[in-house]
């Protein structure tokens, strides 16, 4: 039942999907990928449409988000879409989810597609509130913002680290998923950018 | 303590912001404004992009919620800056209950700022940060200094606060607040800039953001703001005026050697 496929048509508008789960509103994200071309569709639970990339926006609380993401299928979704090559990209917490655990919410596991946890970090000031720059080869020099208390700290997969009291992983790229934990919609043009390269597969080739 | 210093910015990557703030009233932005290139000096939207072009990292929006009958209209208007802007702002003044909140950040603000309310109702600060996390709530706080002696007001100035300002600050913190934005009314107006004395003591003294506001006037300001350990700092004149660019108060900032987002 492949519920995800690749739209290669170039005559019509790419449809990107948002995943809505409930945990806040979804203006920012939606202009954001809408600015740069695309049409988005936002859904509370899986349906048959093809998409041409999904969103997981960085609203809520881990153990809240994951809850929403098994209750409706979500997770059976995102693995179709993993192997379909459907490009995925998470945001904040929307990227958290994708690894075992976190000290947000002890007691619930992730998704597990990635090895590490979500940390509570040893910030200056909590929560990082603002625009930090990335130490990193696929984006240098492009500043983005940061909303977070906690963080992936190590990644295998991380493409780009920032440093706030301790350093920690920013982005992550494996194949078709891309995760940061900075906020793309909030980052002006080059968060732009960055969503843009996340949604048509081109941030492995910067690495 | 790492403070945003042009010193030690290495151990961090967190970048001093510059915070534009703008006068809402019933749908239009008061208080003048001189951008010739503008249209429509009033709209919101189209000086709230302008700033986002220029370089402000944040804005911030004021009394756009100030009366019930607006409430409609205020809502309308930050669904169409979230939906237009790519950069993060807050809102501010009248919001009077923990529903006032949650509709404006529903709206799609990324963050209040609650000052009368906050300190009336102190309960709101845990219940929107319970809600929604710390990120969504900036407490704004109006000191005022004469003889020496910090108080802080409500009512946009007006009415004294029976309660020992220092305490204030840790309160908010510990209840949540994510930010406090901290507006020295003794320099409010003032232009002779920020009092760098003030936002050292409470940045030392709270475990959260300390956005410096009142008395800004020139790029010489932000720079003493931020070596003394401002996180943010917010103006409004200054930028409205036409008379400096967000850009220029930044490309002033690093060539100083800050480390500013450009």
């Amino acid at each position: 039942m492949p519920r995800c496929a690749r739209n290669d048509g170039w005559l019509n508008m790419k449809k990107i999907l948002v995943i809505d789960t409930k945990a806040g509103n979804l203006f920012s994200i939606k202009a954001a990928i809408e600015r740069l071309g695309f049409e988005t569709v936002i859904l509370d639970k899986p349906n048959a449409e093809f998409f041409d990339g999904v969103v997981i926006p960085g609203q809520g609380r881990f153990g809240t988000v994951m809850k929403n993401i098994r209750d409706n299928d979500w997770d059976s979704y995102l693995a179709e879409a993993r192997i379909a090559d459907i490009p995925i990209l998470g945001i904040c917490v929307g990227m958290q989810i994708f690894f075992e655990s976190s000290d947000e919410d002890k007691d619930v596991d992730g998704l597990g597609w990635f090895n590490g946890r979500a940390c509570a970090l040893d910030f200056p000031k909590k929560p990082m509130v603002g625009w930090a720059s990335l130490d990193s080869k696929a984006w240098p020099d492009a500043p983005v913002y940061f909303v977070n208390s906690y963080a992936i700290k190590d990644s295998d997969i991380s493409i780009a680290t920032t440093t706030y009291g301790e350093t920690f992983c920013a982005a992550v790229n494996d194949d078709n998923f891309t995760g940061v934990q900075f906020h793309p919609e909030k980052s002006s043009e080059a968060g732009s950018r960055i969503i843009l390269q996340a949604l048509t597969d081109a941030v492995g080739d910067n690495r | 303590m790492i403070v945003n210093s042009a010193s030690n910015q290495s151990r961090n990557s967190l970048m001093p912001r510059i915070i534009v703030c703008l006068d809402v009233d019933n749908g239009r932005v008061v208080k003048g404004t001189n951008f010739k290139q503008l249209r429509d000096m009033g709209d919101p939207v189209e000086l709230a992009l302008a700033y986002e072009q220029q370089g402000a990292d944040e804005l911030v929006f004021l009394d756009i919620s100030a009366s019930n009958e607006n409430k409609p209209t205020a809502l309308k208007l930050v669904t169409e800056i979230a939906t237009h802007l790519s950069i993060p702002f807050t809102v501010g003044g009248g919001l009077k209950k923990i529903d006032d909140v949650k509709a404006f950040l529903d709206a799609g603000a990324d963050k209040v700022a609650l000052n009368t309310t906050a300190v009336l109702q102190p309960d709101i600060i845990d219940q929107t940060a319970i809600a929604y996390g710390s990120q969504c709530v900036v407490v704004a706080i109006d000191v005022n200094k004469s003889d020496d002696a910090l108080k802080f007001y409500i009512n946009g100035g007006r009415k004294l606060v029976d309660q020992d300002f220092n305490l204030w600050t840790k309160e908010v913190a510990d209840r949540g607040a994510g930010e406090i934005l901290l507006t020295a009314m003794h320099k409010d107006g003032t232009g002779s800039g920020f009092d760098t004395e003030l936002t050292k003591s409470v940045s030392e003294q709270v475990p959260v953001q300390v956005i410096a506001s009142g008395g800004a006037k020139n790029e010489k300001h932000f720079l003493d703001a931020f070596n003394q350990g401002a996180d943010a700092c917010l103006a409004a004149g200054m930028f409205h005026s036409g008379e400096y660019t967000v850009g220029r108060v930044k490309r002033y900032l690093m060539d100083s050697g800050l480390q500013v987002r450009m």
